[in-house]
């Protein structure tokens, strides 16, 4: 009987165990109820194409509720659609011609105000942790970016890894636009920004690190700046520099390497021309590394910045057969030529951002680390430092080294 | 009483390192910026040696009791009533403590992870595991906590040194920088955060040898020191001080943004998750433990088994009672605070009055012969 009963006992907590052990996750989602965006695009609104009648007073109602005194703003939003998304190559022949992602344009006052507009559009849980990239229009990003920090920050499916860039055309044709190198056209937007750092094109660059930048007193965000060419192609066509959350103006892109060159980022990239002295031809060097050293001092109170740069290099191609290549002096003479040049095009950058009051380079950064007492008294804020950057007196020394010449003896 | 003596040396350190180590690693680089903006690590260090002291206190007044507890030998030292009038003081912020802690891994879980599960559900879930842990005996809390240490040690160090690629050593200068009371606010604040070392008064009675107390406190303090100094210059290199001041988190944000190379993890704050679900564990389990362990010396009772269910909807219901996250660390850092009294101050009293008791005893039996 005894042994009955503890056969019963056994029997009953299994029974009652089983609803806690078999329950699952309470958080759990289908992946296919989910609207997993890749990809925002913000702009401006343009009154004449979309008029308020789509936004249809989903987060506020009109005149009842306080409504943010910003201008609106239209997301663009790049939603793959599930079971479309092709996992490693493309199989077949190419004859699918369903597209793998959904585009939904809505509009809001604020980021978050314009994703509540767009889950009322979609049936499915709007779903943020896959987003790769945001694009910016650079009439927006000129206005301030302030106001779409604060929602990426309190998210917490926002990763700190995706990228954030400046655009020229309208960010939504950015989001339609369909590349022929890769299926998703979110992920080669996005793949090709990471690989931009990669390959020596742009300074690492990441949402994460923007922000890092912007809240930091001493330096300003820089983020790249691209632009459609042909219609269906997209270039990096410069780095676009901010006065604290504003985008304040251009580089082209040869100057992304001398910003590199004085952030001191090793992996080089860009190639230019250098003249060759004594002689109407050219040379195309190319940078292979790089190395800074930025000391600063107090001439009297005032600021000042002594920037070393070390280049290593390799003749690229030739620009006529004119030229002879065949003994190291001429190297030598290259090599000072490419050091008067790049120092020349240091200062011109140099000036162009000391001009819009954007210290992209953190040299207050120095100042703050390294004079605490001067920068405590004189300084303190990030718009106290901006208007001293913009007298802010510098040196610039650059050596270069051309190493290699390729397999070619002449 | 006399205690069966069965933990090594090692145990007894690694029971220490795993219950120091626990939901404050993740606003640690916060309390750490708070106080001393980019002088963070000092800030740091010089709480580590605050909590350093008050550990090697308790160790010595352990030492000298080597058969007693703290509950016990405190109504030697100060008398009955008084002694039992602080060990209900002692038992009360131990309570409070496992409270914060399972509210606080809540409120991450809950803002972070798994945004639908309600709040209660992950606190009580993290309770009623707590709660079946502390019906074994001692043996079993040691082999737990060695079990879990190089589990929880492990991959902080390892996004440590993977983070360090994002570094920027300029965020670490000035070494010195705000006033000094702000700094030494941070400083309790750090070392309300080693509060878990407590515990080893409840260690010593059970331990092979106690005169090896003294080295097992050391380690515990040198490890678990080492690693939160380690994390905090790691995410002020990464961040810098600004930018940590505008997230709760930072710990967890430099795991969001740390990625293993060659694309085979493009965050870590899933590993960094898990690993820290196991650090709050054992800190909860800890303080649980010596609680419970406390109430029943406090008591004279037999077992502390059927304890375990009866104190946690007071648990429960304390780690329910702040509104919301703001209002917690609120509460956090005031306990915290409040605690240094009773972890440091109270023990080093005892230690005073009962070497001068010892000194009289000796001084009289001088007198004597």
């Amino acid at each position: 009987m005894l042994h009955n009963n503890r056969n019963i006992r056994l029997l009953m907590s299994i029974f009652l165990l089983c609803p806690l052990l078999l329950s699952g996750c309470w958080d759990a989602q289908e992946i296919e109820q989910r609207a997993t965006v890749l990809a925002i695009g913000i702009d401006e609104v343009n009154m004449d194409e979309d008029n308020q009648k789509s936004e249809g007073n989903i987060a506020h109602s009109v005149n009842k509720f306080p409504i943010p005194e910003k201008d609106m703003i239209r997301v663009t939003a790049q939603i793959a659609v599930p079971g479309r998304i092709p996992l490693g190559p493309a199989q077949g022949s190419g004859g699918d011609t369903t597209k793998p992602v959904l585009i939904v344009k809505v509009v809001g006052h604020t980021l978050q105000d314009a994703l509540v507009n767009l889950q009322q559009q979609i049936a499915f849980e709007v779903f943020l942790g896959q987003l790769r990239i945001i694009v910016l229009n650079e009439k927006v990003a000129k206005k301030g970016t302030q106001r779409f920090n604060d929602f990426l920050r309190r998210n917490p499916e926002i990763r700190r890894t995706a990228s954030l860039v400046v655009s020229k055309e309208s960010a939504s044709s950015y989001m339609k636009l369909i590349p022929e190198l890769q299926r998703i056209p979110a992920l080669y937007l996005a793949d090709m920004v990471d690989n931009l750092s990669a390959l020596g094109r742009f300074p690492p660059s990441f949402i994460g690190l923007y922000w890092t930048i912007l809240s930091s007193k001493g330096q300003d965000p820089y983020l790249p700046y691209l632009t459609i060419k042909d219609k269906s192609s997209i270039q990096l066509s410069g780095l676009a520099y901010f006065n604290e959350d504003k985008m304040a103006g251009k580089t082209t892109p040869l100057e992304i390497g001398y910003f590199m060159a004085i952030k001191g980022i090793a992996q080089g990239g860009y190639s230019v021309f250098i003249k060759v002295p004594d002689q109407d031809e050219e040379v195309l060097v190319r940078a292979i590394s790089r190395k800074s050293k930025i000391k600063v001092s107090l001439k009297d109170g005032k600021p000042h910045v002594d920037i070393k740069i070390r280049y290593e290099s390799e003749i690229e191609e030739k620009g006529s057969q004119n030229i002879l290549i065949n003994d190291s002096k001429i190297v030598r003479k290259i090599e000072k030529e490419a050091s008067k040049d790049v120092s020349k095009s240091l200062k011109k950058l140099i000036v162009k951002t000391q001009k819009a009051e954007s210290d992209i380079f953190g040299f207050g950064e120095h100042f703050r680390a390294k004079f605490p007492k001067y920068w405590n008294k004189q300084i303190e804020t990030k718009e106290k430092w901006n208007k001293v950057y913009k007298d802010l007196t510098y040196d610039i020394h650059v050596e270069s080294r051309i190493h290699r010449v390729g397999m070619k003896a002449k | 009483m006399e205690y069966p003596r069965n933990i090594t040396t090692v145990q007894a350190t690694t029971i220490l390192i795993s219950t120091i180590i626990g939901v404050g690693v993740l606003p640690l680089p916060l309390f750490a910026v708070q106080g001393g903006g980019t002088g963070a690590p000092l800030v740091t260090f010089a709480g580590i040696v605050l909590a350093a002291s008050g550990l090697f206190i308790l160790t010595i007044l352990g030492i000298r009791h080597p058969q007693k507890t703290l509950i016990s030998y405190s109504e030697d030292i100060v008398g009955k009533w008084i002694g039992r009038f602080f060990s209900i003081i002692v038992i009360s912020f131990f309570l409070f403590l496992s409270g914060l802690a399972a509210r606080e891994f809540g409120e991450v879980v809950v803002s972070a992870v798994l945004r639908e599960t309600p709040l209660e559900i992950t606190v009580i879930v993290m309770l009623l595991i707590a709660c079946i842990s502390v019906r074994y005996n001692i043996n079993t809390f040691a082999y737990i906590h060695n079990f879990y240490v190089p589990a929880i040690l492990a991959p902080g160090l390892i996004i440590v040194a993977l983070s360090l690629k994002n570094a920027n050593p300029l965020y670490l200068r000035p070494i010195m920088e705000s006033n000094l009371t702000s700094m030494l606010k941070g400083m309790l604040t750090i070392s309300a955060l080693f509060q878990g070392s407590f515990i080893v008064t409840m260690i010593i009675p059970f331990m092979k040898n106690p005169r090896k107390a003294k080295k097992a406190s050391f380690w515990s303090i040198f490890i678990t020191g080492s690693f939160y100094l380690l994390i905090v210059i790691a995410t002020v290199a990464v961040f810098g001080p600004e930018e940590i001041k505008q997230i709760f988190w930072p710990t967890l944000e430099l795991a969001r943004t740390t990625a293993v190379p060659g694309n085979i993890l493009q965050r870590l704050d899933v590993i960094f998750l898990a690993v820290w679900v196991t650090a709050v564990f054992t800190t909860l389990f800890s303080s649980y433990y010596f609680t419970i362990f406390s109430i029943k010396q406090l008591c004279k009772l037999k077992d502390h088994r059927l304890l375990s269910f009866f104190i946690m909807p007071f648990v429960f219901f304390l780690a329910m009672m702040p509104q919301n996250i703001l209002q917690l660390y609120g509460v956090i850092k005031l306990v915290g605070k409040a605690g240094l009294l009773i972890t440091i101050l109270y023990p080093g009293l005892l230690l005073m009055i009962d070497i001068f008791k010892s000194w009289r005893k000796k001084k009289r039996a001088a007198q004597q012969s």
